[in-house]
């Protein structure tokens, strides 16, 4: 599997991962590499296992075998004499510190403003509350909301609030981000934002994972585009490969559907 | 597809507006329609009050001298603070227990889960003042308390009867249904904040107890607070439940001067007049945490407490000036 991606720069490496839920197994064996600093767009048909994936890799869901492994450390788990044995919750609160995560409900804390928003994980940390909110000002300058400070969440837009998410992910320096559909509970008209400026991201050199539904943006940003089907890997490659050559049958289908 | 797409454009309105016998009403005056019902329903509940202020005026076995000889008597104000003592004393070891118990409820833990639940549930069955009778009976239960190793030896022992007077019977009975109550409150509120809040806070590495502390149960309180003060305004009132074990709260306070001059009405309005008082205190403070919690929920200015006591109360249509914000 790992003929065409070299192992040693890998940021993230998934080894036969399993995951069942009431007796249906979302996710069937899935092996995959992520090269540091290289964007991964997953793709694939609703209950393939594309957010279950994500959700695997910084241990939001426990999986049933195998394991997901982030620079280097397995997550959630200890090898330990051939076992691997659970983290304590302070140990994986520590490995989720560096992989952020962007959710397709945003996920906001409603009760706080955008910069407390951004500077909560910092304050966890031990950050100052002064640097914190100093960082917090930067991050949302970044994602072109400056001065947007003490807005509530529900004062700001679909696409205002999935920015300061983004900027709430990037507070920890993670070396990895993930997006789980970050664009699907937005109006039409609020996804280019959005887009813009997780593409800008894109070229900091940062490694990203990104469920979507925007064939055309993971063809554009993606440097990895997997395509999922059944809990399985059905197809991967350079973005062009897998969306106009695939030799895959359920991965041509899906790809003229969403076109 | 075209074809729908056709049919859409053809159905555009043309630029021309047609013609139409309406036509003369374009700028007619927009009358409310009237409703006598109304006004019928508003002049008898005025009539009810002023007959209620009348028999509260003219009816001398209210005794008004009375109750304002005794309002402000030592002996009144001395179960007044009891009762305020015993509500407050009530309520927050209720609540702490409440909290451990929701936690169990909501905890992994089967065992713990369903010892919880049968707690909630053995105590809402009984009826408070059984549990307080039994509070107090309990010396004839268990003549002695011993605390030890469970069927092992006991290290310390003690008389029931000289335990529990009548006032920790009352504390405690009240503070196990407190307990009941407040933790079903918390657990609701608990469960009402999204599962993605959780999540968030996990992927930016906090904690469990932080996530708790500075992000579910913050948002947990907009609908912990109006239920808890609804309960302790209860217990408030509940707390007159003492008077039949003899303890001098106010209601007992009353009684005991009332069992002596048969001024019974008088010093029953005694007591009504700081129940009201108290309740409507402690409305005004939920209001004010209310609108505390309620930070980032809605647009808008906040609303003062006159301002929302205009807009309920009002007797004549109040001016409506246009919402801002609305559903958020």
């Amino acid at each position: 599997m790992s003929d065409t991606i070299a192992v040693a720069s890998s940021e993230v490496r998934i080894r036969n991962l399993h995951k069942v839920f009431g007796g249906r197994e979302v996710l069937s064996g899935i092996d995959l590499d992520i090269p540091a600093g290289s964007v991964t767009a997953i793709i694939g048909p609703s209950g393939s296992g594309k957010s279950t994936l994500l959700r695997c890799i910084n241990h939001l869901e426990r999986p049933d075998s195998g394991y997901v492994e982030v620079g280097g450390e397995v997550i959630g788990y200890r090898p330990e004499k051939g076992r691997l044995r659970e983290r304590s919750s302070r140990d994986i609160a520590r490995q989720r510190a560096s992989i952020g995560m962007v959710f397709q409900q945003f996920n906001l804390f409603g009760h706080r403003t955008a910069a407390q928003n951004i500077a909560e994980g910092q304050l966890a940390a031990g950050v100052p509350a002064a640097a914190a909110r100093a960082r917090a000002g930067e991050l949302l300058k970044r994602v072109g909301l400056a001065g947007r400070e003490g807005a509530y969440p529900s004062e700001l837009s679909g696409g205002q609030q999935q920015r300061v998410a983004i900027a709430r992910a990037l507070a920890r320096d993670p070396r990895l981000i993930l997006f789980d559909e970050p664009t699907s509970a937005l109006d039409p008209e609020l996804v280019g934002e959005v887009l813009a400026v997780i593409k800008q991201l894109a070229t900091t050199g940062i490694t990203m994972a990104i469920v979507t539904h925007e064939i055309g943006f993971a063809r554009e940003v993606a440097d990895q585009l997997v395509f999922l089907d059944g809990g399985q890997i059905v197809d991967r490659g350079a973005p062009a490969d897998v969306l106009d050559n695939t030799d895959n049958e359920r991965a041509r289908a899906f790809v003229a559907a969403v076109l | 597809m075209s074809q729908v797409l056709a049919d859409r454009v053809s159905a555009t309105p043309n630029e021309q507006p047609s013609e139409s016998a309406t036509d003369g009403l374009v700028g007619a005056r927009l009358v409310t329609r009237r409703r006598p019902a109304r006004w019928v329903a508003a002049a008898l509940a005025l009539v009810l009050a002023a007959m209620l202020v009348n028999t509260l005026i003219t009816n001398p076995r209210f005794e008004w001298g009375v109750v304002g000889d005794y309002l402000g008597s030592s002996a009144i104000l001395r179960g007044l603070v009891l009762t305020l003592w015993l509500t407050a004393a009530v309520m927050v070891s209720g609540y702490v227990l409440g909290i451990g118990l929701a936690a169990l409820r909501l905890s992994d833990n089967a065992i713990l889960r369903t010892a919880s639940f049968g707690f909630v549930w053995l105590v809402r069955s009984v009826p408070p003042l059984v549990q307080l009778l039994f509070w107090f009976e309990i010396a004839s239960l268990y003549p002695r308390l011993s605390f030890g190793i469970p069927f092992g030896p006991e290290f310390v022992s003690f008389q029931t009867a000289h335990l529990f007077s009548a006032l920790a019977a009352a504390y405690v009975a009240l503070t196990i249904d407190a307990a009941a109550f407040a933790s079903e409150i918390i657990r609701g509120g608990l469960l009402s904040v999204d599962h993605g809040q959780t999540e968030a806070a996990s992927s930016i590495g906090l904690s469990r107890w932080r996530t708790f502390r500075r992000v579910v149960l913050p948002q947990a309180m907009p609908s912990i607070i109006p239920a808890s003060g609804n309960m302790l305004i209860g217990m408030l009132k509940a707390t007159s439940l003492v008077s039949v074990i003899a303890v001098q709260d106010l209601l007992g306070a009353s009684e005991l001067i009332y069992n002596d001059n048969f001024k019974i009405i008088p010093l029953l309005l005694v007591a009504t007049i700081w129940y009201l008082v108290l309740t409507t205190l402690l409305s005004i403070g939920q209001f004010l945490l209310e609108r505390h919690f309620a930070r980032g929920k809605r647009r808008g200015p906040t609303r003062s407490l006159p301002t929302v006591w205009r807009d309920s109360l009002s007797l004549l249509p109040h001016r409506r000036v246009a919402k801002a914000g609305g559903a958020a």
